[in-house]
Parts: structure tokens; C-alpha cells; sequence
């Protein structure tokens, strides 16, 4: 099916799982079909600047995502950062607890409270910001003018460039207690609007949040997998008697379905991080009541309290549960026949 | 190699005698009813709106004079005078310039050093086949599954030596496996024809790199810089638990402490107490400096975004 | 029983607990009174002394007649409330010059002051000279405290002390509080027990609309109705918590051990009384009512709150007295109508309150244990120039600079220069101070008013089972009450209910609190109380 590029594409994209044969290689010596015949000393000479040239960046990336990992036995001990001037060696003097950090996770009922907000706040983007780009894309692809579509275009993306910080101070104008809205309705003798400091209605605040800050910078993808819809296939549509709705339905929906499913996998997968800075900014303002998920959770117990062992216990069980997801969520993809995220 | 470099616009352009003006539509499609149009076009406005508005604000209070924000109680939407006091207190000296200062910098030798590290690896595995080259890959691919926790990198950050100094706030964050897919896609899409008869010329691999693939993927290059760029200078996170010297904090970190938390510039506390400054004038003026730099970069990048995202996308 | 238990409780290194009495006495250095000035208003009820006299210059005296730093160099970290000055300034050469030590000073925001003084001692570099307010020994800050840094015993106790008479005249009741793991180890800056935290408000504006000063809790609450006018953007007071956790008589926040009292056998901590309740409950009717500043209502306190007041957006607010002086002589500057005072501490019925005494020394300097002899020296050499008393060259130099850069004298009175205000600042007076004072010559009536506003609060100052010790509390406690702070933030603004604090307050028994209790009653069945 021509409207299906994004997965297409997809296809072609060089995973690791993948028979090198398959793949599309760019360069003058392509031995990829007969690597195994060639052995390892001349490979490693000819391909020696390539090692080379990653080698930064593998190192990088060993030091500070995989060493890290290591660091986390810290959960399986009472870590004293203040047994040595050195961090490696107060982890090796600290006392082993076992499983007991775990087990005060889980006695806390403010991890449960984290947990929770975390799935609350996690369904309502589904719910209501990851629509907002699909309609956007459509809007926008439906524009024909150039230098509006490309003026709409530079205005929704810019927000996505801005730090958080700045979101919620521009937030905080708008909506707190000294901003522009609470200062019109107090001309108008309305005290007390402050939707910043709001703890029942901070869910919907961080969502809308979320929807200025990156619904128009998530329109790209939809918006590429529109244009790669055949003309033809419109014009054939209109040719047999269906109506713009109709068009829309039966080719330009079904064009994105195969984006939408990758992307709510994706978003499914990812579903204990919801906004770490952005809440970590407001938990002041509305208590962490109202704003405490799984990371802020870990951050206040480990970088604040400096009880780094349990909130590595914390942070362990998040990112155990949060690869659980990934993986199921790709299951389910695959089951429903999309390319997901990696491939088998 | 003008396939290479996506610019439909450009043609476009250079076609449409006004690109304000509507091209004509297919024959096929009938002409679109005057309450959609209207609806569409009240959306799109809405949208936008409700992205400047915000933005308007900030900018007009902080370009206005003591005397207006005290007149309007506050924020100022419809101004009525231009003064340039706030930003000539902020930058003549003291904390805010320094932090200011501080980011750039930051921001400069982050995005160098990351854009150098990445575009090295994206070519170093641009080359199916070669040595190690799934492996390499796996190991970044898998980095995007998980991630080690808050706490073991703290420590280890800590461990490291690295607190309080500006190293924490680069390495860490220094390479994005996501950005190095993306730039990786774009090198393997370049022609092999042009890369084999370099090769046949005598060059080696650092020269096809530097003269062949990165001049064809200036786009690509631009907008993968933008997005470091911008990861750089949002960030304020890292400067928050790694950083303890005050004099050393970003600038998104002093507009955390003088806008969110009300607190006054250093150097400009006494001047503001008593009422000669307004406070809310500064804190905008903070808040212009700190978006100013990303408002007018990223629309110079945008035509490439499509491309950029989507091979992202697509081959992350 | 709390999971933890098996692990923490046995490690020698850890130094749990408090030393009092002969233990105590065996390292407390020998009290050699200092008597350079008499003062205009002696010490009552535990009050500071005042002084409210300039003193000429030719009449100043020399407590250091020679100097005791060796020439080397100290860095320092300190806690900084508001506009740290830039370095090597003509006061700090003056004052580097003057000691005889090179210090670079390292300040920290004081308000998450907390949260970089864990990262830093968790680090292999730590400043030479770290200063810790009390409130900030938390979590595994005192674990850290015994071990990174060093036991100035061996220089100062008895009668050692001695070659440093400044520190000889500091009281020892505030040495006690630096004992920190069985050891000497921080040079406090002695408090009053006396009550600093006061309420205050604007005279001036309350003159001008005729308001009379609220006597009662229910008084208040009907004044600060009328007296809000949020339309001209008026509010009748900042966030009073603080305020009316005196008015109803609970211990004070500050220090964890004096959290606990003695009371019919059993200790009995700040959260578990109904006074804490009803402090809360008030205060939550103060936010109920409209009346709270809307930006106190978010959370913005600190400095802040003080600004909003000079502003005339807050006609009451509460915060350390010696901000009557602080904010009076930065607004006279501007505003020479601008007048404060203070308002005594009411009762719960309007009739006399009940208060508790604070720890008579809340900050403390320490010394890195890598430091040498040297430098451990360079640094006593530091604290007991700071330490000079009012009257004395020293002072003079430590408390207003240099006399034509950072002050000049008027009619007999040193005022600050702009950069006086802005470079002469809580630096070195952190590190070192002489008994509790109040002196600001340039406002005598606000020094009079100061000191006997504590006099008055002394009065009804009651001291609880803990006073004047510090106490190291097992880690696994140690988080325990972290929490009720920010629960009473959101109680009080109506975002949670008393219930909640109830319900908190049992799962803190059982999470712990109990078994805390235990310990603290067998530390004071082995120390005795100090009340």
C-alpha cells in the first residue's frame, strides 16, 4: 500500500537484528554478503578509522548510561555517601539490606500516592493531548496556501524549543495569582483566581501545559505521512462520488494509522515518565499531593533527603515496571501486525 | 546532489507568483464550503494565539517603564511606552549577565563537542558491514530502553569528580543515540557512486567525511545542532543537583530563582526594594533573554525539520 | 519493628546521640567574660544586651592585639540570604589583611542551602570552612558532620581557650551545642533562647487607616477581614504560620531534639499536641478567609514576604526581628514616613502564651578534618576576630568595613555607603560571634524595641527536655518528619485537612516514631534533662 511509508521505511531502516544482506549498504567495499570469509585482523585494519571515529561516543555512552546501571546495587544496601571522600569506595564499605529498601517502597504510601498520579496523569495526555496533533496535521495539510502553512508551521513548532522553565513561567503569567487573567477578574472585583497553585485542577493544568509546549511540534510526522498519500488516490475517490469526509476516512485516516499505532507504543512504553522538569517546577506551587509522580518521587527522596539507597530501590522498580512496558507494548504492535519500535 | 538537499519549497517559490495566494486546486476537488474555511481559519488563528499571546506579554512588560506596569497593576498588554531600563540594569553587569554569559558557553562547547562526537560516530556506522558495527549499534539502540536511574548517575557524577563544574552539565547528556540515528540515516542515504570514486581518487575516510558527505548534509546537520543547542540551553536540571557555586548557575536556573520564586537579581536588590526598578520588568526581561535565542534560530532551521524528524522517526 | 533496625543501629562510626554533663564538661572550654563595653540595655529574661550608642572611633578597643593568622589560606562555604557581594572587595582585604588569613568565601542560596550541603559533603573536596545552621541537620548531615570534620578539642578545651579570649567569652551553653559526636567540633554563633521570630507590622499604614494592633487570635482574624482590600491589592498579612504556632504554644521547628517534651512521664513530640492542630487550624482560616497574600498562598515565601510588606501589599508578616532594622533602613532611604513595629506574642485566648526556648547557638562553623594544624589554627584565628565584641576595633571592622569605602560617620553614627550595604554582609560574622546582641546605634529605638520585645518573651519562655543539647539521631530516623512541613503548607492553605495530620502523625508512630521516642527518653534516662 503506497500510504504506508513511515513503517515502509521503517523496514528498510538498518536495526540490528537484521541479516546484513539485507540492508542497503552505501559504501565502495559492500563485502557485507561474505564478511564471515574475511577475517578478523584484516577487517579490523580496514575498518580501524570507523572504530575510531565511534569511539567517543561509545565511550560516552558506556560511562554514563552503563556504568550507571552498575551504581544501581546501591538499592540492595544502606549506602553512606559519608564513609569515604571517594563514591566508589563508601558503595563497597556500605552495609548489604538486601531486598529491605524494596520492601519500605513498597510499605510507603506515598509511593502508591506517585504511582498513581503517575497513571492518572499518563491516561489523560493519552486522552487529550495526543489527539491534539492528528488534528492539527490535518488542518495544516488541509491549508493550500504555502506562506500560511509555512508561517502556522513555524509558530506551533516554537514552543517545542522552549525550556521548561520558561513554559511555566509563561504559564505562570497567564494563569497565577498574579497574571494576566487573575488580574482582569480582580479589576472586576474576582479574588483569587490562581489556577497555578490549583492542586484539583493541576492535572488539566499540566496537560495544557504539555499541549502548547509540543502538540504542534508533533505534527511533523503526521504531517510527512500525510504528503506521501498519493494524489491519485483522492482523485480516484472523488471520480467514484466520495465527498471530502469520505476522502478523509477512507485514505487520509487510514494513511496515519500505522503512525498512530507506532506512536501510542511508543507513548505506552514510556508511560511512567510524564513530565519529570515540568512537574518538578510546580511541585512547590501545588504540593507534591497533587504533582508527585515516579521521578520527582525518586528525586526527592535521593537528591533532597539523600536517602540514596531507597530512592534507587524507587527509581529500580520504575525503570523494571517502565521496560516491562516497552517490551509488551512492542508485543502488542507486532500482534497487530505494525513494525513497533524494534523488530523480532 | 540536489536530491540529497530538501528544499521543496524553494521550487515552489520560485513557481507561485505569491506565496500568499492559494494555487489553484485539482479538478477533482470541489470548492470548500465558506463555514469550513471560516472554522479552519478561526482554529488556526486560535492556535497561534494562543502561542504569541504569552509571548506578547512578556515581551511588552518587559519593555515597559515602572510607571506603566504600575498604572496597569501588573502585566502589560497594550503598551504604552518603550524603555530598555530593564535589560541595560540586567546586562550591565552582575548575575544575570554572567548567567547569560554562562549558557552561551555552555551552549557553544556543548553543542561543538556533541555535534563533533555524533557526527563522527553516525559515520563511523554509516558503513554496513564493517567491523563491530552491529554491535556498536546494539549497544546505543539498547540505551534506549532503559535508562540507569537519577540516582546511580548522580553518584556517579559525584563519583567522578564532576560536581560543580561544567563538565556535568555536557557529558552526561553529551551524545543522544536518537540524533545519531538520524544523522547515520542521512549519511547512508548519500549516493555510493560519489563515496567510491573518492575512494578510487585516494581518500581516506576522515576526508570523505569532511569533504563529501558533510557538505550534502548541511541540512540535516543544522537542524541535529539546533536540537543540542537547545538541549543545551533549556537545560536546568543537571546545573540544579551538580552544580553548588552559585556564580557558576545557567541562565534558566536564575530565572527558576527570580521568576518562580520571586527572589531579586543580585546587584539589583536595593534598587528594587525601594521602588526605583520594577521587579516584574526584570523578571520578563529575564525571561525575553532566555527565549530570544531559540525564537529566532529555530525558524531559520525549520524547512529541514520535516526531514530531520523523520528520519529520526523512521529509523530510530 | 522498623526494617532498618539490623543495620544502623550498631556502628560505632556513626556517634549517635548527645554528651552532656561531666562528659561534657571534660572538653567544654573555660568561660572568661569579656567586659569591653558595658551595655545600654542589660540581658533580661535571656534577652541579648543592646547597645545603642556609637562608640568614637578613638574610644574603640583592641581585643586581638596581635595577629593570629599564620598568612596561609581558608575557603569557606556559608549560607546567603539575598545579594552575595563579588569577591576581593576592600572590606575582605581589609578583614584577610587584618586576621591574617587569605579566605575565599563560597556562598550558597540559603534557602536550598540543605540540598547543596549533602552534595558537597558527599564530595572529596570539600571547602576548608563549612557553615551549617542547625535547621539544616538533616537527614545524614550530622553522620557527615562527624565525619568530615575536625575535633577542635585539642585547641580549645578548658583552658586552651584561653589564647583566644574572644572565644573564651563566648557562653557555654552555646560550646555545648557545638559538641557534635562526642566532640568539639563547631565554633557556634551563640542565640538568644529568646524568641527572634515576631510578628510585625506597618505602623505607619496602621496609623493611617486607624487600625488598632489584634491582641487575640479571633481579634486578628476580624481585623485582617476589614483590613484586606484586594481590589487596591492590600492584604491584611503574609503567611503567619509561624505566628501562630507560638500564639498556641508548640516547640519549635528548628532543631528535631527540642520537637520532644517531657510531659507526665512520657516525651511527647510537637506533632502529637493539640496545639499544633490548633496553630494549623487558625492559620488555615487566615488562608480560608481571603486574607493571605496570593502569593503566599503559592508557596513564594522567604525574602519575598518582606518585600511585599515594604511594598504596602502586607500590612503584617513574620520573620527574624532584626528585620525591623533591616527593612527600616533600607526604606528610609526612600520613604522616610516608613515606620514597623512588632506585635506581641498573644495567647490563644489573648492572655498570656506559652513559649518555648530555641537552642542557644543555631549555626555552626566547622573545619575540614583534612585541614592541618596550621590551618586549623588560621581558622580559630578567624572565629575569634569575628567574635570581638561591640566596642572594639574588631567589631567595628567586622560589622561596617572600612571607614570611607564601606562607611562614613555622620553626627557621631557610622552609616554604610551603598557598598558598604552590599559588601559588608553575613559573611564573616557567621564564622564567630560574642554573646547574644542587638546593636544598631544608627535606630536606638529600634534596638530598645528589639531587646524588649525578648525581655517581654522571655518572660513566658519555657525551656524544654532537650534545650542546649545536640543530638544525632539514628539515620534511619533521621527522614522521618521530613514531611510535616510541607503538610502543614498544605493544610493551611486548605489543600489538605487536619485529618490528614492526624493520619500522618500514626503512621510517624508506627513508621518509627515510637521507637524513636524510646531512644530520646533513654538518652535523656542517661543524660538528664536540661529544663
Amino acid at each position: 500500500m503506497s500510504h504506508s511509508t513511515v513503517p515502509r521505511s521503517r523496514a528498510e531502516a538498518d536495526t540490528p537484528t537484521k541479516t546484513p544482506t539485507a540492508s542497503g549498504g552505501t559504501t565502495g567495499r559492500r563485502d557485507t554478503g561474505r564478511q564471515g570469509r574475511i577475517g578478523f585482523w584484516v577487517r579490523l585494519r580496514r575498518d580501524r578509522t570507523l572504530l575510531l571515529m565511534t569511539l567517543p561516543a561509545v565511550l560516552l555512552v558506556l560511562v554514563f548510561n552503563y556504568v550507571p546501571i552498575l551504581g544501581n546495587v546501591v538499592a540492595f544496601q544502606d549506602y553512606d555517601p559519608y564513609l569515604s571522600d571517594n563514591g566508589f569506595v563508601a558503595m563497597l564499605q556500605s552495609p548489604w539490606v538486601g531486598i529491605e529498601q524494596f520492601q519500605r517502597v513498597f510499605e510507603d504510601s506515598q509511593f502508591w500516592h506517585a504511582v498513581q498520579n503517575t497513571f492518572v496523569l499518563f491516561f489523560l495526555q493519552l486522552l487529550l493531548f495526543f489527539p491534539v496533533p492528528i488534528v492539527l496535521a490535518l488542518l495544516i495539510n488541509s491549508v493550500i496556501r504555502p506562506r500560511v502553512r509555512a508561517v502556522a508551521q513555524a509558530i506551533m513548532y516554537l514552543p517545542h524549543f522552549f525550556s521548561w522553565v520558561l513554559v511555566v513561567t509563561v504559564f505562570q503569567q497567564i494563569f497565577g495569582g498574579a497574571g494576566v487573567i487573575a488580574q482582569t477578574l480582580a479589576d472586576h472585583g474576582v479574588n483569587g483566581f490562581d489556577v497555578m497553585t490549583d492542586p484539583s485542577t493541576f492535572k488539566y493544568l499540566v496537560t495544557v501545559q504539555m499541549i502548547w509546549k509540543d502538540a504542534g511540534w508533533g505534527i511533523i510526522v503526521f504531517l510527512a505521512a500525510l504528503s506521501s498519500v498519493s494524489n491519485d488516490l483522492y482523485e480516484a475517490a472523488a471520480m467514484d462520488g466520495a465527498g471530502r469526509w469520505r476522502r478523509m476516512w477512507h485514505i487520509t485516516l487510514p494513511a496515519l494509522r500505522p503512525v498512530i499505532a507506532l506512536l501510542l507504543v511508543l507513548r505506552v512504553g514510556d508511560a511512567l515518565t510524564v513530565g519529570f522538569e515540568q512537574l518538578l517546577l510546580q511541585r512547590q506551587a501545588v504540593g507534591p499531593d497533587a504533582s508527585e509522580v515516579l521521578d520527582t518521587y525518586v528525586w526527592w527522596n535521593g537528591i533532597r533527603n539523600q536517602d540514596f539507597s531507597y530512592a534507587a530501590a524507587a527509581g529500580l522498580i520504575k525503570g523494571l515496571v517502565g521496560l516491562t512496558l516497552v517490551l509488551v507494548a512492542n508485543k502488542v504492535a507486532h500482534l497487530m501486525g505494525e513494525q513497533g519500535v524494534y523488530k523480532k | 546532489m540536489s536530491t540529497v538537499v530538501d528544499r521543496p519549497s524553494l521550487t515552489e517559490v520560485a513557481k507561485k507568483p505569491s506565496p500568499w495566494a492559494a494555487p489553484p486546486r485539482p479538478s477533482w476537488e470541489e470548492e470548500p464550503a465558506k463555514a469550513g474555511l471560516a472554522a479552519k481559519g478561526i482554529v488556526l488563528a486560535f492556535a497561534c494565539f494562543a502561542i504569541l499571546f504569552p509571548l506578547w506579554i512578556v515581551i511588552v512588560t518587559s519593555l515597559s517603564s515602572k510607571k506603566t506596569i504600575d498604572e496597569t497593576g501588573g502585566l502589560v498588554v497594550i503598551p504604552k511606552d518603550i524603555t530598555f531600563i530593564a535589560y541595560q540594569e540586567l546586562l550591565s553587569g552582575g548575575q544575570v549577565q554572567r548567567a547569560a554569559l554562562v549558557s552561551i558557553g555552555v551552549t557553544l562547547v556543548g553543542t561543538l563537542f556533541s555535534m563533533t562526537v555524533s557526527v563522527l560516530c553516525a559515520y563511523g556506522l554509516s558503513r554496513t558491514g564493517s567491523l563491530g558495527h552491529r554491535w556498536i549499534l546494539m549497544t546505543l539502540l539498547a540505551t534506549m530502553f532503559f535508562g540507569a536511574g537519577l540516582i546511580p548517575t548522580y553518584l556517579l557524577v559525584q563519583a567522578l569528580g564532576l560536581m560543580d563544574t561544567y563538565l556535568a552539565l555536557i557529558l552526561p547528556s553529551a551524545v543522544s543515540v536518537f540524533n545519531i540515528l538520524v544523522l547515520r540515516g542521512f549519511f547512508m542515504g548519500i549516493s555510493p557512486e560519489l563515496i567510491d570514486s573518492a575512494r578510487i581518487d585516494g581518500a581516506g575516510d576522515w576526508r570523505i567525511l569532511w569533504k563529501i558527505v558533510m557538505p550534502l548534509s548541511r541540512a540535516v546537520l543544522a537542524v541535529i545542532a539546533l536540537f543540542y543547542a537547545v538541549g543545551y540551553w533549556s537545560a536546568w536540571f543537571n546545573a540544579s543537583i551538580y552544580l553548588t557555586d552559585q556564580d557558576k548557575m545557567p541562565l534558566q536556573n536564575i530565572m527558576i530563582q527570580l521568576v518562580q520564586k520571586q527572589e531579586r537579581p543580585v546587584g539589583l536588590t536595593t534598587e528594587i526594594n525601594t521602588g526605583q526598578l520594577s521587579a516584574l520588568a526584570i523578571q520578563m526581561a529575564v525571561m525575553v533573554m532566555a527565549l530570544l535565542p531559540v525564537a529566532v534560530l529555530s525558524p531559520f532551521v525549520q524547512r529541514h525539520f520535516k526531514k530531520g524528524m523523520l528520519t529520526g522517526a523512521v529509523k530510530g | 519493628m522498623p526494617l532498618l533496625a539490623a543495620c544502623g543501629g550498631s556502628q560505632e562510626a556513626r556517634k549517635e546521640g548527645t554528651t552532656s554533663g561531666k562528659d561534657a564538661a571534660k572538653i567544654l572550654p573555660a568561660f572568661v567574660a569579656s567586659n569591653v563595653v558595658t551595655p545600654d540595655i542589660p540581658s533580661k529574661n535571656g534577652s541579648p544586651v543592646g547597645f545603642t550608642k556609637a562608640i568614637p572611633a578613638a574610644e574603640l578597643k583592641t581585643s586581638v592585639p596581635q595577629k593570629l593568622g599564620s598568612g596561609g589560606k581558608l575557603t569557606a562555604m556559608t549560607p546567603y540570604w539575598g545579594t552575595p557581594p563579588k569577591g576581593n572587595n576592600p572590606y575582605y582585604t581589609a578583614m584577610n589583611k587584618a586576621i591574617g588569613v587569605d579566605i575565599t568565601w563560597q556562598n550558597q542560596d540559603g534557602v536550598t542551602y540543605d540540598q547543596k550541603l549533602g552534595a558537597v559533603l558527599a564530595s572529596s573536596d570539600i571547602p576548608d570552612i563549612v557553615v551549617v545552621p542547625d535547621w539544616n541537620l538533616t537527614g545524614r548531615i550530622p553522620t557527615a558532620i562527624n565525619a568530615k570534620f575536625a575535633d577542635l578539642g585539642p585547641y580549645l578545651s578548658g583552658d586552651k581557650v584561653k589564647e583566644y579570649p574572644n572565644l573564651a567569652a563566648v557562653p557555654s551553653d552555646a560550646w555545648q551545642r557545638g559538641i557534635f559526636g562526642g566532640q568539639l567540633r563547631a565554633i557556634p554563633m551563640p542565640a538568644s533562647y529568646v524568641t527572634g521570630m515576631a510578628a510585625m507590622y506597618r505602623k505607619d499604614l496602621f496609623q493611617k487607616e486607624g487600625y488598632a494592633v489584634p491582641k487575640s487570635p479571633d481579634e486578628f482574624l476580624s481585623w485582617a477581614k476589614s483590613a484586606t482590600k484586594a481590589r487596591s491589592k492590600v492584604w491584611a498579612c503574609d503567611d503567619m504560620k509561624w505566628t501562630a504556632l507560638q500564639v498556641f504554644g508548640v516547640q519549635p521547628g528548628g532543631d528535631k531534639a527540642l520537637w520532644w517534651n517531657l510531659e507526665g512521664g512520657k516525651l511527647v513530640n510537637r506533632i502529637e499536641t493539640p496545639q499544633y492542630l490548633e496553630a494549623l487550624e487558625w492559620t488555615r482560616k487566615l488562608y480560608a478567609a481571603g486574607v493571605v497574600h496570593p502569593d503566599a498562598v503559592s508557596g513564594k515565601s522567604g525574602g519575598s514576604a518582606a518585600n511585599r510588606f515594604t511594598a504596602g501589599q502586607v500590612l503584617v508578616y513574620n520573620n527574624n526581628i532584626s528585620d525591623w532594622w533591616g527593612k527600616t533602613a533600607e526604606q528610609r532611604t526612600q520613604n522616610p514616613d516608613f515606620e514597623m513595629g512588632v506585635i506581641d506574642v498573644f495567647g490563644p485566648d489573648g492572655g498570656d502564651p506559652t513559649l518555648w526556648a530555641g537552642q542557644p547557638g543555631g549555626m555552626f562553623s566547622f573545619i575540614s578534618k583534612k585541614a592541618s594544624k596550621q590551618q586549623i589554627k588560621d581558622f580559630l584565628a578567624l572565629c575569634n576576630y569575628c567574635a570581638a565584641p561591640y566596642g572594639t576595633k574588631e567589631f567595628m571592622l567586622t560589622a561596617y568595613g572600612v571607614e570611607g569605602t564601606d562607611y562614613t560617620v555622620k553626627d557621631g553614627l557610622p552609616v554604610k555607603t551603598q557598598q558598604g550595604v552590599n559588601e559588608v554582609s553575613s559573611t564573616y560574622d557567621l564564622t564567630g560571634n560574642p554573646a547574644p546582641y542587638v546593636a544598631y546605634p544608627d535606630f536606638p529605638d529600634i534596638t530598645r524595641g528589639i531587646v524588649e520585645y525578648q525581655q517581654r518573651m522571655g518572660a513566658f519562655t519555657k525551656k524544654s527536655s532537650f534545650y542546649g543539647l545536640t543530638v544525632t539521631e539514628p539515620t534511619r530516623w533521621a527522614n522521618l518528619v521530613d514531611d510535616f512541613e510541607q503538610l502543614e503548607d498544605d493544610v493551611v492553605r486548605g489543600r489538605k485537612k487536619i485529618s490528614d495530620v492526624q493520619q500522618a502523625v500514626s503512621d510517624w508512630k508506627k513508621r518509627g516514631g515510637d521507637d524513636l521516642r524510646a531512644w530520646y527518653m533513654k538518652l535523656l534516662d542517661d543524660n538528664g534533662s536540661a529544663s
